[in-house]
């Protein structure tokens, strides 16, 4: 063994990408790395997590490709969408191409950009491998979901969607801030934030809530995916010591950054928790649990870690933890209240499933969300379905509707608000208003859905200007799962009776 | 059947037992593998094997392909050895440290000294034979009458091959402590395995060192400190020794006559329950806090080695940290126990403190 270059040095020797630039001086080629006041003593403390070279990435992503779309081949052929549990199933995967996948593009073009402008070698080579990983992952995420689109409304435009349709703004609006970043927070906000301590709460729901409901496409889909996710997630803690390791003056910006960015990822997944207590027939865990697991525990165990860098728990976890018994819910009643206006379905969730919440969240869902689903369900029977026809005052910062409670009384909607530069900004909570606070000048730019409907900049005036402007098929795309084209196509499937009333009965 | 498992390229040999995995079995024996989801599904544990077989278990195909699998990789954390194996995992060869074949020795009681109420020291002389080890690392020993053998780390220095002393304290409840303390006699026979560990000194890197012990961790400290002086070692060392109270020091006239004859070394005794009124004139509180005093809170450029018990380790991380000193340049002692299982979550964030 003793002419055999070990795999360290291996890599060494396929991944000379950095030298001192002699035409131009160095701060002058590599200009954005600076002016966010993170100090560096030396880029060689950046280890590259990934260790993989260029020629060895192409033959493994290759070959990942390959099984993928063997197996994604087989379920078109033999028509796997019809072993799904139920048709409102695939609203979860309406949310996850119209909300999801474009993240992932967003990804690679964010990652791109920073392995282009880091100065130190390692994180540029890790970074653009990063770039074209979740590239792969939003094609193959298309790809998969292709099949559905054939049987199934609300997939046809979601890129077009994704830029314009207010819900969609929650997700876009939070990448566009980390894009704006400068590559070091761009690094706390995607590499770290949302690729190591939130990725779980993302993608395990949806993976596993595709093996509940029989849809091995996305299952395989996941896996593939997975065997990248861990190196992001490395990726994101490498860069996270590196600032840390470097200068102590970049500890207080550091943490700013974690408070930010934890709590803009974790306003986006309140949409993942409606999804996983509401969307999914079968329900692998509750939000809350999930949550539970992954954040209190898995994150509680990481901040152990980081106290010792002089890194604290976000304030506002004692939010979340509070928040937890009534996220889902409350954000299930929003879509409801607005989903004549969005490309996917709502339904009141059925006695079964309402059994299941009361089990799942014993102390606040008899209390406070039964009694209004089952209203709205005496409204519906009644031929009084309601779908709001105005525009909800949404948060300038995170985009969701004001549904959100305050943390002490769950009957009283939240409402911040404050003045900048002579103008009125709402917030759905203090940790968004402290977020805006922070940087005005940046969020007081934020393209928000109404504001651009009522001026005139999404179609014209009124409802349905707004939703040709959308290009929405409306009757289709948009509105209850009840009476549906997908309903009605699914029950003519699978020889069901019952197209129109709401709820699936074997015939 | 067990099979044994050698983790290239530091040469390190392992045992690991039937049905267990090699990630297991290497953390367990204290030897770093890169790792992260522990169920064959991200692939951060890939090694290439290069001699013998394994059964991959339950890796996932995406995480470890066919074409890998044909070229001889393996993920450690679902791997289990069908035979003995060679593996080339991703981990750093220091210059610093020697590969030494583990061997079983017979030694003979030499000397029992109770240095301070609670700490037994035991001299052994090993039947006509040498042991090589490097200062820091371990043996396992066999005590009379308990199951498995514990794991002693080394006092004594290296320089002195036909001896090996061992610091012993009395764990309460501690079955083989116990017997130690209470029936070890002169003249005993005991069997050991070893050396084992990586536990060693930097000393290619010109680094100030600060050794930080506490109770009977002051055993490495010993044998490096002692080695290295003798080899004329022209590194500054400090070393804080942290004892409740002035009769739990022990070696103290030891290492202030090494104070006295090299410039580069001192040492600093702190006391953490001496009561107000002794005479003790020197350092009071824990190591940690001692140690921060001495160096102004800031510890960025030096090396750091941690031995004692785990409260103690906690605090001097934290502390070392504190003063801009991070894990690439601590070392800690650490020895599983192949029964320990600690079920605390951890993050992935450092390898091994």
């Amino acid at each position: 063994m003793a002419n055999r270059i070990n795999m360290r040095d291996r890599y060494k020797h396929m991944t000379r990408l950095g030298w001192e630039t002699s035409y131009q001086p160095m701060e002058k080629v590599f200009p954005y790395d600076r002016y966010e006041g993170i100090k560096v003593n030396d880029w060689n403390e950046w280890e590259d997590p990934f260790r993989m070279t260029m020629d060895s990435y192409w033959k493994y992503q290759g070959e990942k490709e390959k099984k993928l779309y063997a197996i994604m081949d087989a379920f078109s052929q033999s028509n796997g969408h019809l072993n799904i549990s139920d048709a409102r199933y695939v609203n979860a995967l309406k949310l996850f191409l119209q909300g999801v996948s474009p993240l992932e593009y967003q990804a690679h073009r964010g990652f791109a950009r920073q392995g282009r402008h880091f100065t130190g070698e390692g994180a540029r080579v890790a970074c653009q491998m990063q770039s074209l990983d979740e590239l792969r992952h939003v094609q193959t995420q298309v790809h998969g979901m292709s099949q559905y689109n054939k049987f199934f409304d609300g997939f046809h435009e979601f890129p077009w969607w994704h830029d314009r349709v207010w819900y969609l703004s929650v997700p876009k609006s939070f990448f566009d801030d980390a894009n704006s970043a400068g590559p070091f927070e761009f690094m706390v906000a995607i590499g770290f934030s949302f690729e190591y301590v939130l990725t779980n709460l993302l993608f395990v729901p949806f993976m596993s809530g595709a093996a509940y409901n029989g849809d091995m496409s996305t299952v395989t889909f996941g896996f593939s995916a997975q065997s990248d996710e861990a190196r992001h997630m490395t990726l994101g803690l490498q860069a996270m010591q590196f600032m840390l390791e470097q200068h102590e003056d970049n500890v207080p910006i550091v943490q700013r950054w974690i408070d930010k960015w934890l709590w803009r990822g974790y306003k986006v997944l309140s949409l993942v928790s409606a999804m996983m207590d509401y969307m999914l027939p079968e329900s692998p865990m509750s939000w809350k649990e999930a949550w539970e697991m992954y954040f209190e525990e898995n994150g509680g165990a990481l901040f152990n870690d980081l106290a010792r860098y002089g890194i604290t728990v976000p304030s506002y976890a004692e939010i979340c933890a509070k928040e937890k018994d009534h996220l889902s819910h409350q954000v299930w009643g929003i879509l409801y209240n607005h989903t004549a206006a969005a490309a996917m379905h709502t339904w009141v969730p059925d006695d079964a499933k309402m059994n299941w919440l009361s089990e799942k969240y014993p102390d606040t869902f008899d209390k406070y969300y039964r009694p209004r689903f089952e209203y709205w369900r005496d409204q519906e029977e009644a031929g009084n379905r309601y779908y709001s026809q105005t525009l909800p005052l949404v948060c300038q910062t995170c985009q969701i509707p004001m549904g959100f409670t305050e943390i002490e009384d769950p009957t009283l909607v939240a409402y911040r608000t404050t003045e900048y530069s002579g103008d009125k900004y709402h917030f759905c909570s203090d940790p968004c208003m402290k977020i805006f606070t922070d940087e005005p000048e940046k969020f007081c730019q934020a393209w928000m859905p109404p504001q651009q409907i009522f001026q005139g900049n999404c179609g014209g005036e009124g409802l349905p200007a707004v939703l040709e402007h959308y290009k929405f098929n409306l009757g289709a795309d948009n509105m209850d799962y009840a009476g549906s084209p997908d309903e009605t196509n699914w029950n003519k499937w699978k020889g069901l009776d019952g197209a129109g009333d709401g709820q699936v009965k074997a015939s | 059947m067990s099979h044994q498992v050698t983790i290239e390229p530091t040469g390190e040999t392992i045992e690991v037992g039937e049905d267990q995995t090699v990630l297991d079995a290497a953390l367990r024996a204290g030897v770093y593998l890169p790792h992260a989801c522990v169920h064959g599904l991200c692939g951060t544990c890939k090694v290439e094997v290069l001699e013998g077989e394994v059964d991959h278990g339950d890796a996932s195909p995406f995480a470890l392909m066919d074409m890998e699998r044909a070229e001889g990789m393996s993920l450690t954390c679902t791997a289990t050895p069908l035979s003995d194996l060679v593996v080339e995992a991703d981990i750093e060869v220091d210059d610093d440290a020697r590969s030494i074949p583990v061997r079983d020795f017979a030694a003979t009681v030499t000397r029992i000294e109770a240095f301070t109420p609670r700490i037994i020291g035991i001299f052994l002389a090993v039947d006509k034979d040498t042991i090589d080890f490097q200062a820091g690392q371990y043996i396992n020993l066999h005590v009379p009458g308990v199951d498995k053998p514990r794991a002693f780390s080394i006092a004594s220095s290296p320089s002195d091959s036909g001896t090996i002393e061992l610091n012993v304290c009395l764990v309460p409840g501690g079955e083989a402590t116990t017997w130690l303390h209470a029936n070890l006699e002169i003249g005993d026979r005991l069997e050991f395995s070893g050396p084992y560990g990586r536990f060693f000194v930097r000393i290619s890197h010109p680094e100030a060192m600060l050794f930080l012990a506490g109770g009977s961790g002051l055993s490495s400290p010993k044998s490096m400190i002692i080695e290295m002086l003798e080899r004329g070692t022209s590194h500054e060392i400090t070393l804080v020794y942290g004892a409740r109270t002035e009769g739990d020091l022990y070696y103290r006239e030891l290492f202030e006559e090494l104070a006295a004859k090299h410039a580069n070394f001192t040492y600093v005794p702190a006391l953490s329950d001496e009561p107000d009124s002794s005479g003790w004139s020197g350092h009071r509180g824990f190591v940690d806090a001692v140690a921060a005093q001495l160096f102004d809170g800031r510890f960025a450029g030096m090396k750091a080695y941690i031995c004692g018990p785990p409260p103690m380790v906690d605090a001097c991380v934290s502390t070392l940290m504190k003063g801009r000193l991070f894990e690439r340049d601590m070392y800690m002692e650490n020895f599983f126990d192949q029964s320990s299982t600690d079920t605390r979550v951890k993050s992935p964030l450092f390898k091994s403190i």
